[in-house]
């Protein structure tokens, strides 16, 4: 077969197979880009993890409680500043969150200006369609609403070991069955990761004829179906290790929290900042601060 | 598909979340019943088979690459409260680490696709499959028909979560608060990528998957069939066809808006008249258990609702001017136009790729 | 509940186990005294693995009887607690994949795992993990997740899991498969150091050239059934033995002095998996 064919062909036969690995592989790095961060010494990093949790997913619920886009950039602004103060790389937040946020949502929300009844604002020329001062309002709302909780609950996650989210959990009454299947789950999605990425390493280098869509189909539910008959003899294995060590059933854990008077501290910082703005989030009036019409 | 924070409003969350919550419950007490200690590693390895299978690009006809929720799969292999389980934690953990999906949306999206898909799914396996047995031809069918409708079932209801929206939640100025679009833009936006894309990458993956497992390993699948008759292996078996899954699809596709119509104006698809008339106005209240609506149309949605009834000729049958008509057209033409041109396309490169290879001369 | 101290660790009476339609093991009797240092030797699906969950109370047999330090190890048994968790803290198994036994978040939720579920007081749990963290030379890895680890580190902290119940019967499986030579050097210091808190140790594997150094007896197995026991160094002896049960290849030879010597001629067996045309 002529060289240049078969090159063509195994680029063709394998895309699904090398946008697959791609996927998995930037999955590895993102969550070890996480780990790193999470070990740095910053502000956030410092504080116990249940005041994180419980702060940070406040601002959270704040951000989607707001009638107002002052109080929603105003949050998004302490978010910006909380990750700066706990060593958060802002050029990897505006990468990773930001600009994807404002693609996704923003391709969105292009629509809405035209569409939205109200007080024109703008007509564009030649296509003579007119922005409305209620689109542009709505269009702000949502993206500025993504932004700001896309940021927050990025930098929980962000500066909290996994294993301290995960008992920081327990303090929203997530139950204990829960919290442990959890985290068996982030540590069997590594195991499984490597096995789909090996798989499909070894499929690349297999792949060197050319494939129609019924084969590439039957090759990717084939890799499933694969993956899936390891899980379910993985998870057979884990259930015998467990039971080996005494598990009947019923998990116990440790709880190893001690509130540090900086936690006591942070804790009622976030208590004033969520209450401040959940009041500045209800009053309509603010409204006309940045009101552009 | 994941509702990211943001879209939907803080009353919306709390409802879903409350409606999703009893489903758990049930769910886990279901399973420890019937898993004993083996719960805690089955569902553990299963979610983790899940969130990795998301992120897998299912080749589709045409060829483009789709992701498949992989609820299809889970709900054959594990039964709907395993499933809506499993499929649960992978989106808590998308939401929590990777940022896919919100966190004050995480009832919102577990709902739609883990709790309402895993039902769905089960259905539409047990009743396609009823009595098939184990690697019957039927089965792929089922699975992948399951998959397919348990994925459009979810995106449904997450256009409808999107479609109240601005119905519900404006400022003072009317300008909307959270998602924008209303319901009649809402629904056929999602429902068109759902009904081509999203939904034939999870037919694919859940109807090629209990392939394979009829194949290597079909211990796995009698689980969810238990009405299965014995195998008998002396049958000598023919190879099996996607056909009738194709067949079954068209007929899905016809026949999901065919119901819709028969029963009348579905809910969520209140036109701007419907606001407006009284007895439907009361229709409505009862169906979103007591909440009324507002009582004057916003505009956009009267506006918008002209966008899809307009090419319908007025001497038309007065029901061919309704939104809901207009969004099942515009959904079936799009879904059938995506596939026809997806086709054209990969069988006009086929073509192409199979003169080159036939006219290079072999070394 | 505490369970006597006894002649035999196990004692095994015409032990027959399943899988569907392969049987792993077959008919097996044997006895193996407290304090003893065993490896089992067999080719893979010869059930060796089998025998280790059977001892660890994880299989149960189809046919014949298992009794632990005198005690019937049945499905039952298990089912009472007391019973259960003696019997858990006496005997412990290590997996041959690390990965399966690494379930938890972080190493130190891994030592953990176990004495909690045996209900052990927290304020005792935490002092073990230290020592044993300590004594295994892990203590700088406790805060790390297992996915962060190299194959030596899961090995070690897979071991630390299990010793921190200090048990008195040790399996391992496989314990040096896939490890580095270093790691591999590591484990067999462990286990050829006859201090350790285990007392009787039973090691499956199918790498020969430790078994000198781990047991003082041998057992080998061969499609469920025992093919021969002896001393390390008589096992090591029997060519045709280790060449029927596929512990060594046709061209592998031991010398007079101990080692072993590769030759570079071509195979004496050919087996086929498929018949000739």
């Amino acid at each position: 077969m002529n060289k240049t064919t078969s090159a063509k062909s195994r680029r063709h036969s394998g895309t699904f197979v090398e946008r697959t690995l791609t996927g998995l592989v930037r999955k590895t790095e993102r969550a070890l880009f996480a780990e790193e961060i999470a070990r740095a010494d910053g502000l956030l990093q410092r504080l116990d993890p249940r005041v994180k949790i419980v702060g940070l997913l406040s601002l959270v619920v704040t951000v989607t409680l707001s009638r107002n886009l002052f109080t929603i950039l105003s949050v998004f602004a302490l978010g910006v500043i909380l990750a700066v103060l706990s060593k958060v790389p802002v050029r990897e937040l505006a990468l990773r969150i930001w600009l994807s946020a404002l693609f996704f949502t923003g391709a969105i929300a292009v629509p809405v200006l035209f569409i939205t009844a109200g007080e024109p604002l703008l007509r564009i020329p030649l296509i003579g369609w007119t922005i409305t001062a209620q689109g542009l309002t709505s269009a702000l709302y949502l993206t500025s609403r993504v932004e700001a909780t896309a940021t927050l609950s990025i930098l929980l996650v962000l500066c909290t070991s996994w294993s301290s989210v995960l008992k920081g959990l327990r303090v929203l009454h997530v139950p204990v069955v829960f919290v442990v299947i959890l985290g068996m789950t982030y540590r069997y999605i590594f195991v499984i990761l490597e096995t789909a990425r090996d798989m499909f390493e070894a499929r690349r280098s297999r792949l060197v004829g050319r494939l129609d869509g019924r084969e590439r189909r039957h090759i990717a539910a084939g890799s499933i179906g694969v993956l899936l008959t390891k899980s379910f003899y993985l998870h057979h294995e884990v259930f015998l290790a467990m039971q080996s060590r005494g598990f009947r059933g019923e998990v116990y854990v440790l709880d190893e929290f001690a509130m540090h008077s900086r936690d006591w501290l942070a804790l009622a910082g976030f208590a004033v900042l969520v209450g401040a703005a959940v009041w500045l989030g209800r009053q309509e009036s603010l409204q006309t601060l940045l009101n552009l019409s | 598909m994941h509702i990211p924070d943001g879209y939907l409003s803080p009353e919306t969350c709390a409802v879903l979340y409350a409606a999703a919550a009893p489903f758990w419950v049930v769910a886990l007490r279901r399973i420890k019943r019937l898993l004993n200690t083996r719960m805690v590693p089955l569902l553990s390895v299963f979610a983790a088979f899940s969130f990795v299978i998301m992120m897998f690009n299912i080749p589709l006809p045409g060829g483009t690459t789709g992701h498949a929720i992989g609820v299809g799969i889970a709900a054959v292999v594990l039964g709907p409260w395993g499933s809506m389980l499993a499929i649960s934690v992978a989106l808590l953990i998308q939401a929590l680490f990777f940022g896919d999906g919100g966190i004050t949306a995480f009832g919102a999206n577990s709902f739609n696709m883990a709790i309402v898909g895993s039902l769905v799914a089960t259905a539409v396996y047990r009743v396609v499959g009823r009595g098939a047995e184990i690697t019957a031809t039927r089965r792929v069918a089922a699975a992948g028909l399951a998959g397919y409708a348990a994925i459009n079932a979810a995106a449904f209801l997450a256009s409808i979560e999107f479609g109240i929206q601005p119905l519900l939640f404006h400022d003072a100025s009317g300008a909307p608060l959270y998602a924008p679009y209303p319901l009649a833009i809402a629904i056929p936006a999602m429902m068109i990528g759902h009904l081509t894309i999203a939904g034939i990458a999870e037919l694919i993956a859940a109807g090629g998957v209990v392939a394979y497992l009829q194949r290597s390993n079909p211990s796995l699948l009698k689980f969810t069939a238990p009405d299965a008759p014995e195998l008998d292996s002396t049958r000598v078996r023919t190879p099996r066809s996607m056909r009738p899954l194709w067949i079954g699809l068209a007929a899905l596709m016809i026949l999901t808006p065919l119901g819709l119509l028969a029963a009348g104006t579905a809910w969520g698809e209140w036109s701007a008249n419907d606001l407006a008339d009284p007895a439907a106005r009361e229709h409505i209240t009862t169906v979103s258990q007591g909440q009324a609506p507002p009582s004057a149309p916003p505009e956009g949605l009267a506006r918008l609702s002209e966008i899809w009834t307009a090419p319908i000729p007025d001497y038309a049958p007065a029901f061919l001017s309704s939104p809901a008509v207009g969004y099942v057209l515009s959904a079936m033409f799009g879904s059938g136009l995506v596939i026809l041109v997806t086709t054209f396309v990969g069988w006009l490169f086929g073509r192409r790729r199979e003169k080159l290879t036939t006219t290079t001369p072999i070394e | 509940m505490e369970l006597a101290a006894t002649k035999y660790a196990f004692e095994l009476a015409d032990v027959t186990y399943r899988y569907d339609e392969i049987t792993a093991l077959d008919g097996l009797s044997l006895q193996i005294e407290s304090g003893r240092r065993i490896a089992v030797l067999g080719a893979n699906g010869s059930g060796k693995s089998t025998l280790l969950r059977l001892l660890d109370g994880l299989y149960f047999p189809d046919k014949g009887t298992i009794k632990s330090f005198g005690e019937p190890l049945t499905e039952e048994a298990m089912q009472d607690e007391e019973f259960a968790f003696a019997f858990r803290r006496r005997v412990a198994l290590v997996f041959q994949n690390p990965d399966v036994q690494l379930f938890n978040p972080t190493v130190f939720d891994e030592v953990a795992f176990g004495p909690l579920q045996l209900r052990w007081e927290k304020s005792d749990i935490r002092r073990r993990i230290d020592e044993t963290l300590e004594s295994l030379e892990i203590s700088h890895l406790k805060d790390r997740s297992p996915h962060r680890l190299s194959g030596g580190e899961k090995k070690r902290v897979a071991l630390a899991s299990v010793l921190i119940l200090e048990p008195e019967v040790l399996l391992m499986d496989e314990p040096t498969a896939a490890l580095d030579p270093k790691s591999r050097g590591h484990v067999i210091d462990f286990l050829a150091d006859r201090s350790n808190a285990a007392r009787t140790v039973i090691t499956a594997t199918h790498d020969l050239d430790i078994i000198e150094d781990i047991a003082d007896h041998c057992l080998v197995f061969e499609n469920g059934r025992l093919a021969a026991d002896g001393t390390p160094s008589a096992i090591l002896a029997d060519h045709d033995l280790l060449e029927r049960t596929n512990l060594i290849h046709a061209h592998r030879h031991r010398h007079p002095d101990g080692s072993f010597h590769t030759h570079p001629h071509a195979h004496r067996f050919h087996e086929h998996d498929h018949e000739h045309k």
